[in-house]
């Protein structure tokens, strides 16, 4: 029975009814007085050098307000992290992809400032250039960072155990390579920025983002101003799935602009900028070689995996490293090695993804599967063998405080019929499974934790002061609702002040999955410090001890007689009227390894939980077209504990749409000498609703000893594990296995056709 | 470019509008940028995922693709029209009350969409109402509560 109010129940989401009408503001819907239109200049080379840029016919432009080049910045290079510091916003040596920030313009209208980019006159001379992991670690490849030999940008490795002992000691041991090019976010909002300096040198800036404070310092740093004077705002986020973590040059640029006019400046980006000048997910390829016991469980585990990473590092080690790890949180395995490389080529800049890694992913399933095949395993029995349980350490020395991977796999299971189905479908229908497990949270040092503070009104209404973001997931709604449950309110009394990194605490961002983990507990926390504060006035006027009261209704009551009570803004008045006003403060620091580093030391405690998900699928394959169509789809995740149920399956939809039904069907980028030649909707198939099986959510609760109410993540398990289950499904029906994704038509139809052939 | 201005008469959501424009500027453009009518979002620019649907005499169209001076003389409905004051129109209601909303950037269009497709057809199954919203892209949701949410609206009107 749910003891509480309003957690674990469904209700209407805070922000959703301004989404609705309208109201929402987007940061392209910003309009400020005298705001300009900025526009960038990009590079129609992938690799050259700048001999000279001039920008003198662009400045005679009637309407031209500011134009700026790299002379205008500092020329630092910037890097998440210190030995990564690669990228110049502005560069001023060089150019390294197709589609990089030369110049920008900021003018009256769109047309005068795209007028002015045509006059500025940029002097390059072409540089040879690498578009392929091979190219580009091919003896003698031009060189695209001096600091970089052989274009290796990270290299991150892990050995566990003794790898080669375990493959002696298997029963059977195979190896098989697996593939897959750059896949988008296509994020309903194109990247907009909206930027604006006072003459106190303040600067007031829009955008999409996934943590305000992941903006601000990167800002501070490349425009030399103090912190303090970066005002990242609160502004509606049309989603990010990974791509908006990190500082986008558009952010520096525009910034530079509005200096450089002192007039706010908006720059808003297309379609096409938005696939290709922000981030796209790696390709890569993988190799895997596996060994297992006569029962299938996993002994040993050997990977080398390339990842194609683009112009410059972003979040290089990190995404080198997470679809390793979200593969060893998943599965258990005493001895593993892994040499992850991530490659520089003159192609867009690869970051973060809601799927890691499709690859990486679908290969160590597929590889289960086909181990399974031969020893007359099935491959639901051959994930059950496998699972990660509670209490284990990761092969990296995480402990995994909560675990619901062998429930999700059996509820998937047993939902699906997979034991009446498994063998028994018709030709060319098939049924797959997939697991995976994600983080809540990495070692982020000082930015790691959240802080939170809440403050009572006389009639007894709060306000609750965030660092967290929401990007469209419904983070807005669960600090309200955590607040809202702790001090006995309603969400109507909640007001929220959140993601605006004047006003609110630090914070680590929503990427990481860990803003219900940490921010959520932040604020539960601050709710708890007010809660206190209040209950030893109420405890003071209804003479009883503390230690009996409850809230609720707007009421602090006595628990065993709940018609003993007084309202909580006569609580709040008598404490004002003493000189306390009624407040509270709250921070959550996750109990991760600090010395672990992604790459110097990759092991120690990674996150302080554990999410983990299961999907299968069931498709039917059109052996004369190709055509998959899925029938069913069963996502079932380990969430910890469910805060709000339906929201919960909105992150499953949602993630099983992009993972598996884009990311394992139709989503992939082609190129042209490192030209996107796919870069909008029209072209780039992502789902429709049309596409879509019927989704069947399974929502598994396992109370995390640490999590708010024992939450952990919403659904990202799902989205990894359901590009898996597609992949596996389809595998099943045409009797092939097949290593190169995403799986289209037309490879499909030669599998088909070469099995026949054989 | 002055040249080419025009004074053109909209009808938006029920208010008339005189505005000096250039021909060659986008309904999308116009109700963006000349009357602030900024829930009309652009995602392509390009006609291929429907968030800038409005409806015109109460048929969805993109407004990226259409010129501004083609909609004179039309009924133009944007989402800023669709709720009557506080009174939220059903389908707004619908997609509120079913979690069909996460992001939001692609709910005015989808919106609007559901509403026109539901005043043509009350009564739909649930393949009509996913080829009715395949014009229109969500990246967020997978499209079920979106889906759950037009259904469970017309199962309540019947």
């Amino acid at each position: 029975m749910n003891k509480f109010s309003l957690i674990g129940k469904n209700m209407r989401r805070v922000d959703t009814t301004s989404k609705a009408t309208g109201e929402a503001i987007f940061s392209a819907d910003l309009i400020l007085p005298r705001m300009l239109v900025g526009k960038v200049l990009r590079s129609p080379y992938p690799h050259a050098r700048i001999r000279n840029i001039d920008t003198s016919r662009a400045e005679k432009l009637p309407g031209v307000k500011a134009i700026v080049t790299a002379k205008d910045t500092c020329g630092d290079k910037w890097g998440v992290f210190r030995y990564t510091q690669d990228q110049q916003f502005l560069p001023t040596d060089k150019v390294r992809y197709v589609g990089e920030e030369v110049a920008a313009v900021a003018a009256i209208d769109e047309d005068t400032a795209l007028e002015a980019l045509e006059l500025i006159d940029v002097e390059y001379e072409m540089l040879p250039a690498v578009f392929s992991i091979e190219e580009s670690l091919a003896p003698n490849a031009p060189l695209i960072h001096d600091a970089y030999p052989n274009n290796i940008n990270i290299h991150v490795k892990i050995d566990v155990g003794d790898v080669e002992k375990g493959f002696q000691e298997s029963f059977y041991v195979r190896e098989d390579t697996f593939s897959a090019p750059e896949d988008s976010y296509f994020q309903g909002e194109p990247y907009a920025v909206v930027a604006h300096f006072d003459h106190s040198g303040n600067l007031e800036i829009w955008m999409p983002n996934a943590g305000p404070h992941l903006k601000a310092k990167p800002l501070s740093n490349v425009l030399k101003i103090p912190l303090n004077k970066v005002r990242v705002r609160k502004i509606r986020i049309g989603g990010a799935f990974g791509g908006r973590s990190e500082i986008s040059p558009a952010d520096t640029i525009c910034a530079l602009l509005a200096r450089k006019s002192q007039r706010p400046v908006k720059i808003v980006y297309t379609r096409e900028e938005n696939s290709v000048c922000t981030r796209q997910a790696h390709s890569m390829k993988v190799k895997i070689k596996t060994g297992v016991d006569k029962e299938g469980r996993v002994i040993s585990r050997d990977i080398t995996c390339h990842m194609d990473g683009g112009a410059y590092s972003s979040t290089g080690p990190i995404a080198v490293s997470v679809p390793f790890l979200c593969m060893e949180q998943a599965y258990r395995m005493d001895n593993v090695r892994y040499n992850g490389y991530r490659i520089f080529t003159n192609k867009p800049i690869r970051g973060m993804f809601r799927t890691h890694g499709r690859a990486f992913a679908c290969g160590v399933d597929l590889q289960l599967d086909m181990i399974g095949e031969h020893l007359g395993i099935n491959p639901l029995e051959m994930r059950l063998r496998n699972a990660r349980q509670k209490g284990d350490y990761t092969p990296t020395k995480s402990y995994v405080a909560s675990c619901g991977m062998t429930e999700t796999i059996q509820k998937t299971g047993e939902m699906s019929k997979w034991n009446e189905k498994w063998g028994k479908l018709p030709p060319y229908h098939g049924i797959g499974i997939g697991c995976n497990s994600v983080q809540t949270g990495f070692p982020m040092g000082i930015r790691g934790g959240s802080q939170a503070f809440i403050k009572f009104n006389e009639e007894g209404g709060i306000t609750v002061i965030s660092g967290v973001v929401d990007n469209g997931q419904g983070n807005d709604h669960m600090l309200i609702q955590i607040a809202a449950e702790e001090l006995g309110l309603s969400p109507n009394d909640v007001q929220l002040i959140n993601a605006d990194t004047e006003v609110t605490p630090s914070d680590p961002g929503s990427y990481s999955m860990c803003e219900t983990f940490i921010g959520g507990n932040a604020v539960r926390l601050a709710a708890q410090d007010a809660r206190k504060k209040l209950f030893k006035y109420a405890a003071a006027a209804l003479k009883v001890d503390c230690s009996v009261l409850d809230a609720k209704d707007r009421k602090i009551f006595v628990k065993d007689n709940p018609n003993q009570n007084i309202s909580m803004s006569k609580v709040v008045r008598m404490a004002l009227s003493r000189g306390e006003a009624i407040s509270g403060e709250g921070s959550y620091w996750p109990k991760v390894d600090p010395r672990r580093e992604w790459v110097e030391n990759p092991s120690g405690q990674l996150s302080e939980t554990f999410s983990f998900g299961t999907v299968i699928v069931e498709v039917e394959v059109d052996p004369e077209t190709g055509q998959v169509k899925v029938i069913e789809a069963w996502a079932s995740q380990d969430v910890g504990y469910a805060l709000m149920p339906v929201v919960i399956e909105g992150q499953f939809e949602g993630g099983l749409a992009m993972g598996g039904q884009g990311g394992m069907l139709t989503e992939f980028h082609i190129w042209n000498d490192g030209r996107v030649l796919n870069p909008t909707q029209l072209e780039y198939k992502v789902p429709l609703a049309i596409d879509m099986p019927k989704i069947n959510n399974i929502i598994v609760e396992t109370i995390d000893p640490s999590g708010p109410y024992g939450a952990k993540e919403a659904g990202m398990s799902i989205a990894m594990s359901a590009a898996q289950a597609y992949c596996g499904a389809i595998c099943n029906a045409i009797g092939v296995y097949m290593n190169d994704f995403p799986l289209t038509p037309d490879k499909i139809l030669k599998a088909i056709e070469e099995k026949k052939g054989r | 470019m002055e040249k080419t201005k025009r004074i053109v008469k909209l009808t938006v959501n029920k208010e008339i509008h005189e505005i000096a424009i250039n021909v060659n500027r986008t309904l999308l453009e116009v109700l963006r940028e000349n009357l602030s009518l900024t829930g009309t979002k652009e995602s392509c620019g390009q006609g291929a995922c429907g968030s800038c649907t409005v409806l015109l005499d109460g048929l969805p169209v993109r407004s990226c693709l259409l010129l501004a001076i083609e909609a004179e003389g039309r009924d133009i409905t944007t989402i800023e029209g669709l709720s009557k004051g506080e009174q939220l129109h059903p389908v707004q209601d619908a997609f509120i009350e079913h979690h069909a909303i996460q992001c939001g950037f692609c709910s005015p269009g989808m919106i609007l969409t559901a509403t026109a497709f539901l005043d043509r057809n009350p009564k739909p199954t649930e393949d009509e109402i996913r080829h009715a919203l395949s014009g229109n892209i969500c990246r967020c949701t997978g499209y079920a509560k979106i889906i759950k949410a037009v259904k469970a609206l017309a199962d309540s009107r019947r």
